[in-house]
């Protein structure tokens, strides 16, 4: 027995041995190149499809879950079986975003291995400890989640909506676990009058984890995941009601678009704030950033961002006319003609209030307070009480929408290389390119696509809504939102990568390799275009797969006609 | 339906064409003509959309076939629209990167093994030149002197203008964007500084540039208080390049123009 213990010790030093002297002896391998793509394109890629996936199955959760209390609360198993499904897209999707989480690490790790282990060593914690446990802990509590659908029914509903809040709080946790290392490479954490080499070197994990950019990315996204989710189940609405057979199933997915958008709409009137709130911390971690992104070489994507709002906004606002088309008694709804003047007046009237009174100066609050409050008030005096029908203000409001996205997308000149002066806006002019106006159009929008669904709202209450008989035309409306949404996101991530510059860790970890350039928005548009395509591809053979194969038993008798009061 | 939709098409091309009439007159540029023009036809669009009939429902492989050629459309008209916009060329930035990191690519493992392979290099050809040479004698004739082979690397920037490298430091770090100079740059983050030579010593320019919440400019309070100057040049910038970029301002001394005065701030 000694023997063999001293013989397999030998056997066993030997090999170490000689594996250890095998591999000094085995060169470094190079950092891998992608062919053709570059690595810089590669690992833009499968990044942006990670986290395409990733927030519809942070953001579905939210959507689910309130759908699943409305359908509880009201007794309306429209919202349950809305819920369930949205779920069961978001359970295949969800492996989706693990494959393409782990090939991002992979990709990095062959394409970037010094900067990527640099990384990994200074968020070990996270990287090692902190998000695989979330992961592993939103995985079974989603799967759970799922599979007791139907064993939580009736009385046990309550927990099984309590374990749809438990999944959300943990992927909201995941998320802001993540988005430190991420906003780390955009702002890392800095003290005055210390080198930021030093400091990082002396930093904790919750130093690095809470800097400038952090808690503004958080809110950004998570309110960017719920529009995402909201649109997503939208586009799955607009694929069932094509593919529905029967009538029953027409009126379901006519409703279910309804509602997707709605919170997609709902969530996006809080996003261009947001992301002001985002743009507006990195300009303040370094005012570089800001002429970078908005006067230099990211001013023309910013102007493609502005085109792509715009579009959204009238995708969502065409989509709430169709909708009213179908309600029976809508040329009977009418409003106050004050209101249609607000909606004309605003970008001039906030504008001038915000540049008289900037933000953060509380008169022009005032300002916004009385424009909103005072029209209907006054519409209740003798002589002021004249209104328009439902369909004039929203025809208004379409072309306000027009003149607010122009008015968003005025810059102040444009820069080709190089010139420091292209085509300027003449002098007296110059305000429209200023923040005032911006955030005068901004509010415009958000003010009309509110006013449309108060419209909506007081239709769908004196009339009668004919579910399934939706125009068409609706469902490309739908589509249409949802890839517009997926590009506009592929083109800010794409510019958030792209104000660290060449750096890998803005102002501290250099990218020497030959792409850390700012690419041109004709090649980004082409990539994100690829991308968009990729993941809707994805998440087409997802819907179709999960939802066509599944059975479609219990459905409630919606083709007839919903009177006043029913939602 | 036809009539209709063409006597919207016609407003559309009516206003479009009076907007761009207006900007003419008022000095906007073509492009901002160009993009009027384009919001009226978009106005147009919308209400010919607004008024069309409705949509027949399609199934089947129809459904199919119109959803496909809708992705297409979709994807051609964005990648047409990012296209159209003005373009930036990307080799001049990469140039101005290239020269941005060239003593920081230097000091790392991956630029010293550069600078030792590019000296083997050298050191390869300056043999084989000697090797010629001699052979060349052996066989009777003359070898030409030939010059030093290139060194296939620098030794760093030459020591020749220093207040030309200094103004080259303006134009990489981008100090433009918020300090007008000569009329040009600058969006009042920060003072001109066509005088700034006559206000402040070359160590006083140094200690501002490395250190920016030691000076404010008067009249900057707010841009001060927010930090508006980056502190990041102290980790960015070589002692070189900062030398020359204080070498260059300290020749600025235009005083038709008002630089303010700056002020040296008592740190906490």
């Amino acid at each position: 027995m000694i023997t063999l213990r001293r013989s397999l010790l030998v056997v066993v030093g030997m090999l170490v041995t000689g594996v250890t002297v095998a591999y000094a002896q085995v060169p470094d391998a190079p950092p891998a190149e992608i062919p053709y793509l570059g690595n810089r394109t590669g690992v833009w890629i499968v990044a942006q499809l990670h986290i395409l996936f990733a927030a519809f199955i942070l953001g579905a959760p939210i959507f689910a879950v309130v759908s699943e209390w409305l359908g509880y609360k009201n007794q309306d198993p429209r919202y349950d079986r809305l819920a369930k499904e949205i779920t069961k897209v978001t359970v295949i999707l969800y492996s989706m975003t693990a494959l393409t989480g782990g090939l991002f690490i992979f990709v990095l790790l062959a394409t970037y291995p010094d900067f990527t282990t640099w990384f990994i060593r200074h968020f070990f914690l996270i990287f090692a400890v902190i998000y695989p446990l979330l992961f592993i802990a939103e995985t079974i509590i989603l799967y759970t989640y799922f599979y007791s659908w139907d064993a939580l029914k009736g009385e046990k509903k309550g927990r099984h909506i309590a374990l749809g809040v438990l999944l959300n709080i943990v992927g909201t946790t995941t998320l802001f676990v993540i988005d430190g290392p991420t906003s780390f490479m955009n702002s890392p954490a800095k003290a005055a009058e210390m080198p930021l080499i030093e400091y990082i070197q002396t930093a904790g994990l919750w130093d690095k984890v809470a800097n400038y950019s952090w808690m503004p990315m958080n809110l950004h996204r998570l309110v960017g995941n719920v529009t995402f989710g909201g649109f997503i189940a939208g586009l799955i609405a607009a694929y069932m009601y094509m593919g529905s057979k029967s009538d029953e199933e027409r009126a379901y997915y006519d409703w279910m678009g309804f509602v997707g958008n709605l919170i997609g709409v709902g969530a996006l009137l809080l996003l261009p704030f947001m992301g002001y709130l985002f743009a507006y911390e990195l300009c303040d971690y370094d005012a570089s950033i800001c002429p970078y992104m908005m006067a230099d070489q990211l001013s023309m994507f910013f102007e493609m961002q502005g085109a792509m709002v715009g579009l959204i906004f009238l995708g969502s606002n065409y989509y709430i006319w169709l909708s009213m088309k179908r309600i029976q008694g809508v040329e009977q709804v009418r409003i106050s003609g004050l209101v249609m003047l607000t909606v004309i007046l605003m970008p001039a009237v906030m504008g001038f209030a915000w540049w008289k009174f900037p933000v953060p100066d509380p008169i022009s609050l005032i300002f916004l307070g009385l424009l909103i409050v005072l029209p209907p008030l006054l519409s209740k005096l003798p002589g002021l009480r004249f209104t328009v029908s439902s369909f004039t203000m929203i025809k208004v409001g379409f072309l306000m929408i027009v003149v607010a996205d122009a008015i968003w997308l005025t810059p102040h000149a444009f820069i080709a290389t190089g010139a420091m002066e292209g085509e300027e806006l003449p002098s007296w002019a110059s305000e429209l390119a200023l923040m005032p106006a911006k955030n005068a159009a901004a509010f415009t929008l958000v003010y009309l696509t509110i006013v449309n669904y108060i419209l909506y709202n007081r239709a769908i209450k004196r009339g009668t809504i004919i579910w399934g008989k939706i125009d068409f035309a609706s469902q490309f409306v739908l589509i249409f939102l949802a890839f517009s949404v997926i590009w506009t996101m592929g083109l800010m991530g794409a510019v958030r990568s792209l104000t660290r510059k060449y750096f890998h860790v803005y102002n501290l970890v250099y990218d020497f390799t030959p792409e850390s350039f700012t690419p041109t928005l004709r090649e980004s548009g082409v990539w994100i275009t690829v991308i968009t395509l990729i993941f809707y591809a994805v998440v087409s053979f997802a819907i179709i797969v999960t939802l066509r194969a599944g059975d479609s038993k219990a459905h409630v008798a919606e083709a007839s006609p919903v009177p006043a009061g029913a939602k | 339906m036809l009539k209709s939709i063409v006597k919207k098409g016609m407003i559309g091309v009516l206003v479009g064409v009076i907007l761009v009439i207006v900007a003419r007159l008022t000095h906007f540029p073509p492009m901002f003509q160009a993009m009027f023009f384009i919001y009226a036809i978009l106005g147009a669009v919308v209400f010919i959309l607004l008024d069309a009939p409705s949509m027949n429902r399609i199934e089947g492989g129809k459904a199919v076939v119109a959803l496909v050629l809708f992705y297409v459309v979709l994807s051609g008209v964005y990648i047409a629209g990012a296209s159209l916009w003005p373009q930036y060329d990307p080799e001049v930035e990469k140039g101005k990167i290239k020269k941005i990191l060239k003593a920081k690519r230097a000091k790392t493992n991956l630029g010293k093994q550069e600078e030792l392979i590019a000296r083997a290099k050298a050191l390869a050809e300056r043999a084989k030149s000697i090797t010629k040479q001699l052979n060349a004698l052996g066989a009777g004739a003359q070898a030409a002197s030939q010059g030093a082979p290139e060194v296939a690397f620098t030794m760093g920037a030459a020591s020749g203008d220093l207040v030309a490298l200094g103004k080259e430091q303006w134009d990489l770090q981008e100090c433009y964007n918020c300090h007008k100079l000569f009329g040009i740059g600058g969006k009042k983050r920060g003072p001109k500084l066509d005088n700034i030579g006559n206000l402040m010593t070359p160590e006083e320019l140094y200690e501002k540039i490395l250190y920016p919440k030691r000076w404010m400019a008067e009249g900057f309070e707010k841009q001060y208080k927010k930090g508006k100057m980056p502190d990041k040049y102290r980790d960015l910038m070589e002692d070189s390049e900062v030398q020359a970029l204080v070498a260059f301002l300290s020749t600025l001394r235009d005083t038709s123009v008002t630089t303010p005065k700056p002020i040296k701030m008592k740190l906490k």
